[in-house]
């Protein structure tokens, strides 16, 4: 089965993904800071005992786990994948998961909330994104007695995700943006429109090859529609400035940022050790060369895989074994230059 | 020239740093003057983030501390009745006890959750088959009770012809009842 990440979709280049978060609790439950180890044992249990169900109804093969079947460097390139966020893996209480096959739907059980439905698509379409997280929702609403109020909606753990319980979010690809210094501004400009602008990895988190979340961050009041195309027609001024600032660029600097871009690639095609950091600076220029037409890699080629399969974890999964910075770095090296094209 | 710091990019920014009078010289690429560097260079501003929830507990005891009705002074907690969580519980990171909470600090959260969220009310999806309280009430009138309530609408709309139509029809049902008993 084709994991999602391998369609690019639509405007990728500057919207990588979309996804869609649906935070939902049961009613018979305490919420996780008052819920019992016993209890939340039982939960992970009855939620993953809902597998079949789920996997019956939305017609796709899904696979159900305990989070401590899952070994660190798993949880890891999980995380790095954004399948599971760091606080699954850092809780200490039963903590569960259930995955699709092409690992685009995800319900971690038992995190902040008890059930964290996720939803992730290739490009620009948060509509697709909402629409197999709410069908999911639909299936696990019917089998679970969901905790809701009459006036706040969904009820969740903590108030900010209160109501509708949705974060939507993009993960974009702002390059020019961040040479050109505006990202702080960029995101309290956003911040005024109740969007937020993250780092790669969420809250608190930093851009790591100028990959950014841009997120809703009120959940109370609008309809799942009215936050989502909100949502749509800021990231649509976002994406305008970014291709703005690459054309501004590409005018006044064209022969440097031409050889940047081929020098990047000569080191990743070249390089005998290299370390995440350097790889994903020097990947998130050439894709801004490619997306700019200053070298060719095939069509059809999509960089954004290669630079979610160089994280440390992913790596680590591709070796099958645990290994020290030096070795994972000479394995990335000489995985880049398998994986990079040659330039057409 | 190569970059001091990761001998593989170009250097391309020339950057002398005076600490204390002691100067060093370096010769950087721009991806290693962005990272060592103090130079505003995009990413700086995700560490100074601050903390959701310290933010959030602020908003939410301002409120709770300025409470202009007095009605619940700091001294008397408010527990919920469902999972014993207090205020100053919640207050400290920001997380509810269970589903219970949100009615139990329903008094102080009014106005705060409309800080946070700009809206206190649920406009969004619902679950299937849930039933507000006032579905709930219609659902447990008689017709008759129905038909009056719309009868009563109709008049105040001024829609005099579906009045007279629901009038007969309540007069109809009234005769029922009689011939039933």
């Amino acid at each position: 089965m084709l994991k999602w990440y391998k369609d690019a979709g639509q405007n990728n280049d500057v919207v990588i993904s979309s996804r869609v978060r649906l935070a939902r609790n049961l009613k018979n439950y305490p919420f996780s800071v008052k819920l019992t180890e016993k209890q939340a044992a039982e939960l992970v249990e009855k939620v993953k005992a809902a597998t079949e169900v789920i996997e019956n109804q939305a017609t796709m093969k899904f696979y159900g786990c305990s989070a401590d079947v899952l070994g660190d460097t798993e949880k890891a390139a999980m995380v790095e994948r954004h399948i599971i966020s760091p606080l699954l893996v850092a809780k200490e209480q039963s903590t569960g998961l259930i995955l699709s096959e092409d690992e685009s739907i995800s319900i971690m059980i038992n995190e902040e909330d008890h059930l964290r439905i996720q939803s992730i698509t290739g490009g620009m379409n948060i509509g697709k994104a909402f629409h197999e997280a709410n069908k999911i929702d639909d299936i696990t609403g019917e089998i679970f007695d969901y905790a809701f109020h009459e006036k706040y909606g969904y009820l969740t753990s903590c108030p900010t995700n209160v109501g509708t319980g949705l974060r939507a979010s993009y993960m974009v690809f702002l390059p020019a943006l961040t040479i050109a210094g505006k990202i702080i501004k960029l995101a309290e400009e956003l911040g005024q429109y109740g969007i937020a602008l993250r780092g790669t990895y969420g809250e608190a988190s930093k851009s790591v090859g100028s990959l950014f979340q841009i997120s809703n961050q009120k959940t109370l009041g609008s309809t799942e529609k009215e936050i989502m195309e909100a949502l749509d027609r800021i990231v649509e001024q976002v994406m305008k400035q970014e291709r703005r600032q690459r054309e501004y660029i590409l005018t006044n600097n064209y022969d440097e940022f031409e050889d940047k871009v081929h020098r990047s690639y000569g080191v990743l095609k070249y390089a005998k050790q290299i370390s995440s950091g350097d790889a994903m600076t020097l990947l998130a220029q050439l894709k801004l060369g490619m997306d700019m037409n200053l070298i060719h890699l095939g069509d059809s080629y999509n960089i954004h895989e290669l630079m979610m399969e160089i994280q440390p974890g992913n790596l680590q999964c591709q070796l099958d074994k645990n290994v020290g910075s030096m070795q994972r770095d000479k394995f990335r090296a000489d995985y880049i230059r398998k994986k990079l094209p040659e330039h057409v | 020239m190569l970059c001091d710091k990761c001998k593989k990019n170009e250097a391309k920014i020339y950057y002398t740093e005076i600490i204390n009078g002691e100067k060093t010289e370096q010769h950087l690429c721009e991806e290693c003057a962005a990272e060592y560097t103090s130079f505003p260079m995009g990413t700086a501003f995700m560490d100074q983030e601050i903390t959701l929830g310290s933010l959030l507990s602020t908003i939410l005891g301002n409120y709770y501390n300025n409470n202009p009705h007095g009605a619940e002074p700091a001294e008397k907690e408010i527990s919920c009745n469902g999972c014993g969580m207090t205020y100053s519980e919640f207050l400290r990171d920001g997380r509810f006890g269970c589903a219970k909470c949100y009615d139990s600090f329903r008094k102080i959260l009014e106005k705060s959750i409309k800080n946070i969220q700009g809206s206190d009310t649920h406009t969004g999806k619902k679950p299937k088959g849930f039933e507000s309280k006032t579905q709930k009430l219609v659902k447990e009138l008689s017709e008759l009770d129905k038909l009056s309530l719309r009868l009563q609408d109709a008049i105040e709309k001024e829609e005099f012809e579906e009045a007279a139509k629901l009038r007969d029809k309540i007069r109809e049902l009234k005769k029922e009842e009689i011939n039933n008993a």
